[in-house]
């Protein structure tokens, strides 16, 4: 299926935290300074429904999205106060992708974990949580992964000041 | 020993007493054993090197000598000027025995093994039972390295040793019963002569169907016992670094593979002298017949002398044993660098449930043959 | 008889008194545990495991990434786009082909240029070569793992010849920074095609060795068949992608099922299957049988090359870049067929020079997440017997 009949079965199912669409466009000409949008199209959903809706989006008939391929974070300006979460789902079944994006507050990013729902996530959760500071409640696992376990910083966001020493160990 | 003692007797002579000539001839079979041991294990490595390298498409040591002969040497001159590193909690006293132990016992071993039909260190009746009884001892200072290392790797290995041994010296004995029991003596140097008739070819292999059986099986114990692949598993190299050697370097590494080198020798030696005729082949046949067997005489004067024109055979002879040697040391290389390794489990399994029963049926049918032969043909 | 009891029993035995002359004693030794790394010969790389074993049980494992972390994510949002291909060729550096390709696809996703004809098949033949080596490094490791000495040095004797190919065309042998965005670097040398070609030729015979050799040897199979099951749930629940999952018998594979560049015309003709492991020598799912698939993958990317040398055409190799490159305001992620699995790229641009999202979802990274779950339960040679068969590159676990 494409991107436009995936959403339109999202919006048959009422998947539970939808919000709406965002598909690449030409660039307006009727609107000044727009660039349009290129790359891929994506469904914005709300970061505390996210558990629920992807169980509908692995469960139902027509979408079985069995894997979750990749679940990250983007920190898209240093004076944005919001982070993305960005969620790929893959089908075998049928053969088609979904882009997912969340949206979270900067300040004190929380949202459900989820990995009740497909267990790939468990890791890249680990990772998101270090690298940008996001927790995931009810993790079950919820230590550093790729750092160590006493690094201090959120390392990919864009206001992240590089550690001036580590251990003593000079970082210049 | 006899041949020292009297070697040494007709030289020297009487004017020395009798505690100082066996005295003297005990230095020198141990220098013997010593001066053998190394160039064995030096032939080894180079023999190992040139192997694994052809086997896997390359040469091996090529620039330190004529195809890298003199690179054993050079290995050795290295491992001499290494750094003797004993790590800081590891037990000093334990780690420093271990290699030396191992190497004791193996160097204990071959004072079973006959150098030629008529030079030895000691006609030892319990030959065979001594060797396997020496190189069990081994595995004593493996498991004292392995945990004197004080390292949760090479207890695994020193562990695995363990079992491994205990679990293939009962097929190893019982397969090596079949020829003893057909020869009728533990003695290695008797069990030789014993082969000497078919011109030097009737070797105890072809004597009996089930020596065959029991040869395989022998070989496959014996791989086992001195820790060569398939069964390499308490050095694994991709598993536990070099399992229970981990923590060595320098010359107490190399003391162990001294004594993985002799003993892959020595038990060749067991097959080659029980299983495939020992001294006797035709070579050595006519060799005999022409030369003359005989090494110590009685002169013209009416007292023993040496009969030098005797010592060709006696070279012949040896050479044939240490060949049929090298050539087990080398079907041993050869199966080290083309199967994988066995996993622990399975080596158990091996050893307890096949390799035990199968060498216990060689043994009652190596008997039950024998006994027909005599029942029908009265030999 | 009575005996006195013990003032402090130690802790791993514990002396019952039971009555006049009976004795029982509770021998329970605390769990071992082991570090499996991150400096040893069996763990492909720059990795920790924290094995806890009863004996030579494991129960239970742990790892411990980020020993090769290089932060290359961070790095793609410091650097221009064009600039960061060379760090794309050191995830996987084993298959840095297939990691160029990614990038310049997702990238050339937001551009939305075309891809001359002969680039885009000469990027196949680079990607599927890479890939064969790749494989060949996995399979040989293995059987080093497993202890078998010799293939491995037999596998590299024909990586050697593909790492001279590669040499030939960019120069390098490892890390190659050939595939840029837009096309190639550079046209391929005059007789460079007829080289692949004899090398096919030569290295279908070599190939039958390893299966001959190795694959099929008793001992492999016993220490590598029904070791290290992973069902159809568990690959699926985990996103596990490439021969972990057609090892555990699902039929997937990007190349055929969500086609890039031109692979979905190599399909159609024909020209190459898809391994898929049926459980031959043992459970599906088994260790063997995703050993299996990684020798089968070989000789179907060899069908391929010689496909696209058949149909090679004359032409350009790059399309019109800007030196500068700036990619228009959008998203995009496009996942690809690495020898490890689905390596994807998820480049967020702003418009300007540099991205401001580089995200790679490394294959490695994923299919190591089984590891938690399958190793306990198995005896510590089967721990590096399945360690081996998920056939990961640190570089890429870490990024």
């Amino acid at each position: 299926m494409d991107f436009q009949a995936i959403h339109d079965r999202l919006r048959a199912v009422a998947a539970p935290g939808l919000v709406g669409a965002d598909l690449p466009r030409k660039p307006d000409p009727k609107v000044k300074k727009d660039k349009g949008r290129a790359g891929d199209p994506f469904v914005i959903v709300e970061a505390q429904r996210l558990v629920e809706f992807l169980e509908v989006c692995r469960d139902d008939d027509r979408l079985k999205f069995e894997q979750l391929v990749d679940l990250s974070a983007t920190d898209p300006a240093k004076d944005d106060a919001q982070l993305w979460i960005n969620v790929q789902l893959l089908s075998l079944k049928f053969r088609h992708r979904l882009a997912i994006k969340c949206l979270l507050p900067k300040a004190a990013p929380s949202m459900p974990s989820t990995v009740p729902v497909y267990r790939a996530s468990q890791w890249h959760e680990r990772e998101c949580a270090e690298m940008f500071g996001i927790t995931f409640v009810g993790h079950p696992d919820p230590r550093n992964i790729l750092l160590p376990d006493d690094w201090v910083g959120s390392p990919l966001r864009k206001d992240y000041e590089f550690p001036k020493e580590y251990h003593g160990i000079s970082c210049e | 020993m006899n041949f020292f003692l009297e070697g040494i007797y007709q030289t020297v002579g009487e004017h020395l007493p009798m505690w100082l000539m066996m005295l003297i001839a005990a230095v020198t079979g141990i220098a013997v054993v010593l001066g053998m041991v190394s160039l064995i294990a030096m032939f080894s490595v180079w023999l190992e090197r040139k192997v694994s390298g052809h086997i896997q498409c390359r040469y091996g040591p090529m620039y330190v000598g004529w195809h890298g002969w003199l690179q054993s040497i050079a290995d050795g001159v290295k491992l001499l000027l290494k750094e003797d590193m004993i790590p800081r909690d590891a037990d000093r006293v334990l780690f420093m025995l271990a290699p030396g132990l191992v190497l004791a016992a193996i160097l204990g071993a071959f004072a079973a093994y006959p150098l030629s039909p008529g030079i030895w260190f000691g006609d030892i009746d319990l030959g065979v039972f001594m060797i396997i009884a020496f190189s069990s001892m081994t595995t004593i200072g493996v498991v004292m390295a392995g945990w004197a290392s004080n390292s949760k790797w090479t207890i695994y290995g020193s562990m695995r040793e363990a079992a491994q041994v205990v679990a293939y010296e009962i097929p190893l004995g019982i397969s090596l019963l079949v020829p003893v029991m057909v020869a009728g003596t533990f003695n290695l140097r008797e069990a030789s002569a014993l082969q000497a008739d078919w011109f030097g070819m009737k070797w105890f292999l072809f004597t009996n169907p089930f020596m065959l059986p029991a040869f395989v099986l022998f070989f496959i114990a014996a791989l086992a016992e001195t820790k060569r692949a398939p069964f390499d598993l308490p050095e694994a190299e991709s598993e536990l670094v070099a399992g229970f050697m981990t923590e060595y370097s320098g010359i107490r590494w190399s003391f162990f593979f001294m004594e993985e080198y002799a003993a892959m020798f020595l038990m060749s030696a067991l097959g080659a002298v029980f299983f495939l005729g020992g001294f006797e082949s035709p070579l050595t046949h006519f060799a005999g017949e022409f030369f003359g067997k005989e090494l110590v005489v009685v002169g013209a004067s009416g007292a023993k002398e040496l009969n030098f024109a005797a010592i060709p055979y006696h070279l012949v002879a040896a050479v044939t044993l240490i060949a049929k040697c090298f050539f087990g040391v080398f079907l041993m290389m050869w199966l080290r660098w083309t199967l994988p390794r066995v996993r622990i489990d399975q080596v158990m399994t091996m050893g307890y449930k096949y390799l035990t029963p199968l060498s216990l049926l060689c043994v009652l049918g190596a008997a039950l043959w024998e006994a027909g032969k005599h029942a029908l043909f009265g030999s | 008889m009575t005996r006195e009891t013990q003032s402090t029993p130690a802790a791993s035995t514990r002396v019952q008194r039971l009555g006049a002359g009976e004795l029982s004693v509770d021998i329970r030794t605390p769990d071992l545990e082991v570090n499996f790394g991150p400096q040893h010969p069996a763990t492909h790389g720059v990795m920790r495991i924290l094995m806890r074993a009863d004996g030579e049980l494991v129960t239970g494992a742990q790892p411990h990434l980020g020993y090769l972390h290089r932060c290359a994510e961070k790095i793609g949002e410091n650097v221009e786009w064009l600039q960061y291909l060379p760090y794309t060729d050191r995830y996987d550096y084993l298959a840095s082909m297939n990691n160029n390709l990614g990038y310049s696809l997702a990238v050339e996703a937001l551009l939305g240029v075309e891809i001359p004809r002969r680039a885009t098949l000469i990027r196949i033949i680079c990607a599927e070569l890479n890939r064969i080596g790749s494989h060949l490094v996995a399979f040989g490791t293995y059987g080093l793992d497993i202890g078998a000495f010799t293939p491995f040095l037999y596998t590299f004797r024909e990586r050697e010849w593909m790492m001279a190919l590669f040499e030939k065309i960019c120069g390098a042998r490892l890390t190659y920074s050939y595939i840029r965005i837009g096309g190639l670097f550079n046209d391929a040398p005059p007789g460079w095609f007829e080289e692949v070609s004899r090398f096919c030729d030569v290295f279908e015979q070599k190939w039958q060795e390893y299966v001959d050799l190795l694959l099929v040897n008793q001992i492999y199979v016993k220490r590598t068949a029904n070791i290290g099951i992973i069902s159809r749930e568990m690959a699926l629940d985990f996103g596990l992608t490439g021969p972990m999952v057609r090892g555990s018998g699902i039929d997937w594979d990007l190349r055929r099922d969500m086609p890039y560049m031109c692979y979905d015309e190599i399909w159609r003709a024909g020209a190459f299957k898809i391994p898929v492991a049926r459980g031959e020598m043992g459970a599906l799912g088994d260790c063997w049988d995703r050993s299996w698939v990684r020798v089968m993958e070989m000789i179907e990317s060899i069908k391929i090359v010689r496909w696209c040398l058949d149909n090679m055409v004359e032409g350009p190799v790059i399309a019109d870049i800007p030196k500068t490159l700036k990619v228009p305001l959008g998203e995009a992620y496009v996942g690809i067929e690495n020898p490890r699995g689905e390596l994807g790229h998820y480049v967020v641009s702003d418009g300007g020079k540099v991205s401001i999202r580089t995200r790679v979802r490394g294959p490695s990274f994923c299919n190591l997440a089984v590891l938690e779950d399958i190793l306990p339960g198995s005896l510590v040679g089967d721990a590096i017997a399945i360690i081996g068969s998920t056939d990961i590159v640190v570089g890429e676990t870490d990024r």
